[in-house]
């Protein structure tokens, strides 16, 4: 399986330093300040938002040389799926792991429109499908389902999906979804189904992977932890014929040298009003907990030289994970930083083990 | 107030001239869905048919339509996909996009919409429609009985209105639910789109006179299109809310009559007979009271195309040569430009043209026959037609 390494975009807001929730480049609203004084003319009048500014994110990503993009489904930003069609035309070769919730709506409506991403981009669209925030939130969002019944609402999303995308007629009545002699023809069939990243810790959430999933994403933790669910999910897997990938969902903090990643990390802790605190964060080698913010979402960060960093992505490679979905704040400059000094690194030393092992 | 002139995407494709179905553009083809060698899409290099279509986006926007109708058919692209796809190479453009309410979650079609007037500055509106019914509506997946669409649609409504500027909102419906619910900042702070309404029916005609800006109607005979533009207003202002009339109208316009007819005339002789056939046949029924009315303004005998002429430059069988509506507009630009105020002087506030193929015709039309349409300008009085 070749390694895919995906750059995270912050579709809420991102930040200078650690205050991630505090910026949104070019975003103007009418009870902002001015950034400039009364001395100084501001071109830019509302001629830009935020949008323009995840643009370039999603650019530098391009060029930094990532392999994907994660549009995060972040209730209090922009909408993932209209961020990536209004960044698609931007970039030749980035998959667009778009995420959603499978309270958004039809499933053979999304099918439908991501046969049109499909055919638009050259099959590079994919969806990550997460089981949303607790009930309270979801009642925001006119989601009136229990707990119980997210997985299985996923379920069945990946199941009407998949099966209007790959077959006609396609029939199906369950407990969210209905479909009756269904299926796309023409020049609308014969798409690739977008790629199903899916997460989740508990068993069931492990269960649906093993049927449903082409990916699952765990959260960061220590390589050696993480082991186990591999294996545990591979036979799941394999029970079913299957045979899935697996993802990690982590920010990285990599600088020149260790010392400066551990500065820059508990500065980064100070300003967003964390003090570095009682309990060491350091839960592994170069892994620090509760470090990232609300919007990276991430369980844990690595934190170390750019050669640190590298190795342990290098060492999640070897327990069998396949997609890195990184983060690290500001998405921008970051993207360049460790597009241009970790990923070289990592890259190499995957393809020298590989050619040993040959 | 003035008239909004929008224009039309083919997202079906469209043959290069109304005369033939070939060369077609796009690889969408009614009746083949084994088009072997696709015009203008799938190639090698990566193109495909979103380059044709920015094309025309582009074409109508520079050549001074408002946007264009993005048509969503089962077989054809979405609307929203293309909309956010285009939205940083178009300025002016406005997406008027279709879609049933059944098949978005309200709280997340706000988000999609208000995202989509962050990235377009503030160019989507909406082209409410709420379905045929039978074996079509269940292929969507959505099983909900016809009577009973229209009240979700007007739940709908409520719901996308009442988080847009931010909430709290609470909603008890019978198809939709939310509890403290509200578009975040700065996405509340945008435009709620326009909304263009379509649907015949009593109940649609209820439902939109609580949400719709524009009630959206095919091209009819002229007379049963006032009768239908004044049911439409008093039903409306009964209600309390003024609402406007659209009329979406294919047309074929040149420099002479002859030319137009000739076009037409090309067109008809290239017609599969099968096809014909199955025009004057009573087809596949839905229970769309749109197309029934479509079919009770035709003529049962049809030897020439001159048979489907059936008021002065008006002809019904513009759905024989590409899919979609069938009444449409012939003539000299000047003759397309006063049937256009004609519809002007019975109600009509705003437009949707279309002429195949969409791309030149964008730059015809708005070059020859707009600048010829008087309108309604601003300030004067909305004229309703008495007869």
């Amino acid at each position: 399986m070749t390694i895919e390494f995906i750059w995270q975009l912050p579709t809420s807001g991102d930040g200078r330093y650690g205050d991630a929730g505090q910026t949104r480049r070019g975003e103007r609203t009418a009870s902002s300040r001015p950034p400039f004084t009364e001395g100084v003319s501001d071109p830019r009048g509302d001629r830009f938002n935020f949008l323009d500014h995840l643009h370039q994110i999603a650019r530098a990503a391009d060029l930094a040389g990532f392999d994907g993009i994660q549009i995060q489904n972040d209730l209090e930003g922009d909408e993932s799926w209209i961020v990536a069609g209004y960044l698609a035309r931007s970039s030749r070769r980035l998959k667009l792991l778009t995420e959603f919730e499978a309270s958004r709506g039809s499933a053979v409506y999304a099918a439908k429109n991501a046969v049109s991403f499909q055919r638009f981009t050259g099959g590079r669209f994919a969806w990550q499908i997460s089981q949303g925030g607790d009930a309270a939130l979801r009642r925001r969002h006119g989601d009136y389902a229990a707990d119980s019944e997210r997985l299985p609402r996923i379920g069945e999303f990946v199941e009407v999906a998949r099966g209007v995308l790959t077959q006609s007629p396609f029939s199906f009545k369950g407990q969210f979804f209905e479909v009756l002699d269904g299926g796309f023809n023409g020049p609308l069939a014969n798409h690739p189904v977008p790629l199903i990243y899916l997460s989740g810790n508990t068993p069931e959430a492990l269960r649906l992977s093993a049927r449903s999933a082409d990916v699952h994403i765990l959260d960061a933790a220590p390589a050696e932890e993480l082991k186990a669910s591999v294996a545990t999910l591979q036979g799941l897997a394999a029970v079913q014929g299957r045979r899935i990938a697996f993802g990690l969902r982590i920010d990285v903090l990599a600088r020149e040298t260790e010392d400066e990643a551990v500065h820059d990390a508990q500065r980064f802790l100070a300003q967003s009003g964390r003090a570095v605190g009682s309990t060491d964060p350091v839960v592994g080698p170069n892994l620090w907990a509760g470090f990232a913010t609300a919007q990276t979402g991430a369980a844990a960060s690595l934190v170390g030289s750019y050669g640190q960093v590298a190795e342990r992505l290098t060492k999640y490679a070897d327990i069998g994970i396949s997609s890195f979905v990184l983060a690290a704040i500001p998405h921008f400059e970051e993207a360049y930083r460790i597009g241009e000094q970790v990923l070289p690194v990592v890259r190499s030393r995957i393809a020298t083990q590989l050619s040993k092992a040959a | 107030m003035t008239i909004d002139i929008f224009w039309r995407i083919p997202t079906h494709g469209e043959p290069s001239s109304h005369r033939s179905r070939k060369p077609w553009r796009g690889d969408w083809f009614p009746g083949n869905d084994n088009l072997t060698k696709p015009g203008l899409s799938g190639g090698e290099d990566g193109t495909s048919y979103i380059d044709y279509l920015a094309e025309i986006a582009r074409a109508a926007e520079i050549s001074g339509f408002q946007g264009g109708l993005i048509p969503s058919f089962p077989s054809t692209d979405e609307p929203w996909v293309i909309s956010a796809f285009l939205a940083r190479e178009t300025k002016t453009f406005r997406f008027m996009i279709p879609f049933q309410p059944g098949f978005l979650n309200p709280v997340v079609a706000a988000r999609k919409t208000a995202s989509l007037q962050r990235a377009t500055g503030g160019r989507a509106l909406y082209n409410i429609i709420t379905g045929g019914g039978g074996p079509q509506q269940l292929w969507w997946g959505d099983s909900v009985a016809h009577d009973d669409r229209y009240a979700r649609t007007t739940e709908f409504l409520d719901v996308v209105r009442g988080v847009w500027n931010g909430g709290p909102f609470s909603y008890q419906g019978k198809f939709y639910q939310v509890e403290d619910a509200g578009l975040p900042d700065p996405l509340s702070a945008e435009e709620f789109p326009e909304i263009y309404f379509s649907g015949s029916s009593d109940a649609a005609l209820a439902s939109a006179s609580k949400h719709a800006d524009y009630y959206l109607s095919w091209l009819e005979p002229f007379d049963a299109l006032r009768d239908k533009f004044n049911r439409v207003k008093e039903r409306t202002d009964v209600l309390g809310r003024k609402i406007q009339c659209a009329v979406r109208v294919d047309i074929v316009a040149r420099p002479t009559e002859e030319e137009a007819w000739e076009e037409i005339r090309r067109g008809f002789d290239n017609i599969d007979p099968a096809a014909l056939a199955r025009f004057q046949g009573t087809g596949e029924r839905s229970e769309s009271v749109g197309a029934a009315r479509q079919r009770d303004f035709r003529p049962t005998t049809i030897n020439s195309y001159k048979d489907l002429i059936i008021e002065p430059n008006v002809w019904s069988g513009f759905s024989l040569l590409r899919g979609g509506q069938t009444q449409g507009i012939v003539g000299s630009y000047e003759q397309v430009a006063e049937r256009l105020d004609d519809l002007v002087r019975l109600g009509a506030d705003a437009f949707i043209l279309a002429s195949t193929p969409h791309l030149e015709e964008a730059y015809r039309v708005g070059e020859e026959v707009l600048p010829l349409v008087r309108g309604r300008p601003s300030g004067s009085a909305v004229l309703r037609a008495v007869g």
